[in-house]
C-alpha cells in the first residue's frame, strides 16, 4: 500500500469514527481532533490544533496533566496507556460528561506521541440512573407495601402494654382475693397499669402522626405511571401463581393531586387481594384487571377487577370494616387502611360483583382541580 | 441427675418487653409461683440449670436471638423443660412451626382470663411427671447394675416369658439354679413380683441385645 492511499484512508477512518480521536505530542500538544472529537467537545479542529490537551479536562487532570506525561516519559512506567478508564471530561460550554478514555502510544514515535479515543457514556450513565431512582422508589413502594404487614407490626406493638396490663389487673384480682392483701404491692401494680395504658396511647399518637405526615406530600401525579410502577411490582407475584396481570389505562387522563406511594400501596392492596383470591380457583381463567377511565368530569376511576370467585355475599357489607377478614393469617385491616386513605383524598373505593364473576374494586379521584 | 422432689419448680419468663416481664412475675406470684425473669435468651441460657425443674414461657420474637432460636439450642442441647411461647402479634406458621418444635404451648397476648396460668400448671406437672420417670428410670438401672451377668441372662429370659424349666434348658443349669437366681434377682432389683420385675426391666429401657 503507498503512504498517500494509507494516510487517505486513515483519514477516512478518523471521519467517519463514532468515538473522539485525538492525537498529541510528548508535551500534550493538539496534533489531530477528528469530527467526532469536535462534537464530543465543542471546539472545531482548528480551536483544538495546537492547544494542551488539557483544556478538555476537568480539575484536578486539568492542571496535573502535563506532570503524568513527564512522569510516563521518566519512568516508562504506564499509568493510563493501553489500561483505559472512565474519566470526566470538560466541554468547551465548562459542562463535564463521563467517557471512556482509551490512550495508546503510536509505536516507533520519537519523541513520543499519544492516541486517545473517547467514547461518549452520558447516555449509559443516564440510563443507569435512571435504573438506579426506579429501583429505589421500588423498593421504598414494596418496603411499605402491605398495609397488613403495618398493621401487624402496630399491633405487635399495642399488645405489649396491653399484655402488661392484663397481667397487673388479674394479679391485683388474686391478690385482693388473699386473706390479708398486700396493699404496698396492689397499690403499685394499678400505677403500673395507669402507665402501660398511657404507654398504648402513646404508640397510637404515634401512628397517627405518622399518617398525618405522610398526607402532606401531594403532589399532581399522573395515575397511570403510578399503576405501570405498582404492575412491574406485582407481575413477579402474580406470574408463579399463574395470573395474568393486564393493563387497560384510558390516554389523556388529567393528573389527579395525591400522595403516589399512599395510592400505591392501595393498589398494591387491592392487586394482592386479587392474586390471592384467585390462588383459590382450580380451573379457568386467571386475570387481575387494572382499568383507568374518567368517568365524570371531576373524577377518574381505578378499578382492579379479578375473575376470581368473588367476594361472599354474606360478608360484602362488612368488608370494609377493621377485622373483617377471610384470610387465614389476616389483619383484616387491609381494605380499612386502603378506604381511609382514598377518602383522605377526597375519594371513594366501592366494591361490586363483577360479571360473570369474581370482584371488582374501584377508586374514584377527583381530578386537579383548573385541569378539568 | 439430682432427684426431682427436693427443688421447688421456678417459672422462667423471657421477653425482651419490661412491663411484660415484671407484670408476669407479679401475676405468676399471686399465683403462689416462683418465677424468674430474663430479657434476653442469652441471659437466659447462661442462668440456665437442667436441673432445675420449671417451665420456660418464652416470647417468640426477640432482638438477636430469638423464641424458635432459644428453643432449638434448648432442644439441642436435650433440655427436657417445657416451653410456652406468648407473642404479641400472633402468626399462624409461627405457632405451626413452634408446635412442630415441640412446643406445649402458643398464646397470644393479651392473655384471657387465667389462660397463662392454667397452662403454667400443666407445663409444670408435666415437667414433674417427665423427671418422676426419669428418675424411676435411673433409679432401676442403677439396681440392675448390681446383677451379675449370668442374673441379667436370668431376667431377660424372665422378659420373654420363658418358664423355669425353659431357662433351665437354654442355660444349661439346672432349675434349682435357676431359682436362686431368681431370689437374688427379686432382692436386688427390690422386686415384689415377677409382674413388677419384668415391668421394671421394660421401663429402664436397655434392651435385650447382651442376650
Amino acid at each position: 500500500m503507498r503512504p498517500s492511499s494509507a494516510n487517505r484512508e486513515v483519514q477516512a477512518l478518523l471521519d467517519v469514527a463514532i468515538d473522539a480521536v485525538i492525537i498529541i505530542d510528548h508535551r500534550g500538544i493538539i496534533e489531530s481532533f477528528n469530527p467526532a472529537a469536535e462534537r464530543m467537545f465543542g471546539y472545531t479542529a482548528s480551536e483544538a490544533l495546537g492547544s494542551n490537551v488539557s483544556v478538555l479536562m476537568p480539575e484536578p487532570d486539568r492542571s496535573a496533566h502535563d506532570s503524568y506525561i513527564a512522569r510516563y516519559l521518566g519512568s516508562g512506567i504506564p499509568h493510563i496507556l493501553g489500561i483505559g478508564r472512565e474519566v470526566d471530561a470538560r466541554r468547551k460550554d465548562g459542562s463535564i460528561i463521563p467517557v471512556a478514555l482509551a490512550v495508546g502510544r503510536i509505536r516507533d514515535s520519537d519523541p513520543p506521541r499519544f492516541v486517545g479515543f473517547l467514547h461518549d457514556l452520558t447516555v449509559r450513565r443516564r440510563a443507569a440512573e435512571e435504573q438506579q431512582l426506579i429501583r429505589e422508589r421500588m423498593t421504598r413502594v414494596s418496603h411499605l407495601a402491605t398495609l397488613g404487614e403495618m398493621a401487624g407490626a402496630i399491633a405487635h406493638e399495642i399488645n405489649q402494654p396491653l399484655a402488661a396490663i392484663s397481667n397487673y389487673a388479674l394479679a391485683c384480682q388474686r391478690m385482693l382475693e388473699a386473706t390479708e392483701p398486700g396493699i404496698a404491692e396492689i397499690q403499685d401494680a394499678l400505677k403500673q397499669i395507669s402507665g402501660q395504658a398511657l404507654r398504648a396511647a402513646e404508640i397510637i399518637g404515634r401512628v397517627r402522626s405518622l399518617v398525618r405526615a405522610r398526607a402532606r406530600r401531594r403532589e399532581p401525579c399522573d395515575i397511570n405511571a403510578l399503576i405501570q410502577e405498582v404492575s412491574a411490582l406485582v407481575r413477579s407475584e402474580a406470574r408463579p401463581q399463574g395470573v395474568q396481570l393486564s393493563l387497560d389505562l384510558a390516554d389523556d387522563l388529567p393528573p389527579v393531586e395525591v400522595d403516589g406511594i399512599q395510592i400505591q400501596q392501595v393498589l398494591l392492596n387491592l392487586i394482592h387481594n386479587a392474586i390471592e383470591a384467585l390462588s383459590t380457583v382450580g380451573s379457568g381463567e386467571r386475570r387481575v384487571t387494572v382499568r383507568t377511565g374518567r368517568t365524570t368530569p371531576t373524577e377518574l376511576t381505578i378499578s382492579v377487577i379479578d375473575s376470581g370467585p368473588g367476594v361472599d355475599p354474606a360478608l360484602s357489607g362488612r368488608i370494609f370494616d377493621p377485622f373483617c377478614t377471610t384470610k387465614e393469617h389476616g389483619t383484616g385491616l387491609g381494605l380499612a387502611i386502603s378506604k381511609s386513605i382514598i377518602e383522605a383524598h377526597r375519594g371513594r373505593l366501592v366494591h361490586h360483583p363483577n360479571v360473570p364473576t369474581g370482584a371488582c374494586f374501584s377508586i374514584n379521584l377527583p381530578v386537579l382541580e383548573g385541569v378539568q | 441427675m439430682k432427684p426431682a422432689a427436693t427443688l421447688a419448680p421456678i417459672v422462667y419468663v423471657v421477653d425482651d418487653d419490661e412491663a411484660v416481664r415484671s407484670s408476669l412475675k407479679l401475676l405468676l406470684k399471686s399465683a403462689g409461683l416462683t418465677s424468674l425473669a430474663h430479657v434476653s435468651a442469652t441471659d437466659f441460657l447462661a442462668a440456665f440449670d437442667e436441673d432445675q425443674p420449671g417451665c420456660l414461657v418464652l416470647d417468640i420474637r426477640m432482638p438477636e436471638m430469638n423464641g424458635l432460636e432459644l428453643q432449638d439450642e434448648l432442644n439441642r442441647r436435650g433440655a427436657m423443660i417445657p416451653v410456652i411461647f406468648i407473642t404479641g402479634h400472633g402468626d399462624v406458621p409461627m405457632a405451626v412451626e413452634s408446635m412442630r418444635r415441640g412446643a406445649l404451648d402458643f398464646l397470644q397476648k393479651p392473655f384471657r382470663d387465667e389462660d397463662l396460668i392454667d397452662r403454667v400448671r400443666i407445663a409444670l406437672a408435666l415437667d414433674k411427671n417427665n423427671r418422676e420417670q426419669l428418675g424411676a428410670r435411673d433409679a432401676i438401672r442403677c439396681r440392675l447394675a448390681a446383677l451379675t451377668p449370668r442374673e441379667m441372662q436370668v431376667l431377660q429370659l424372665l422378659a420373654l416369658g420363658k418358664s423355669n424349666k425353659q431357662m433351665a434348658g437354654d442355660l444349661g443349669v439346672s432349675q434349682r439354679t435357676i431359682e436362686i437366681h431368681r431370689a437374688h434377682l427379686m432382692h436386688k432389683v427390690e422386686a415384689t413380683s415377677v409382674a413388677q420385675l419384668v415391668r421394671m426391666f421394660l421401663a429402664a429401657d436397655i434392651g435385650t441385645s447382651t442376650y
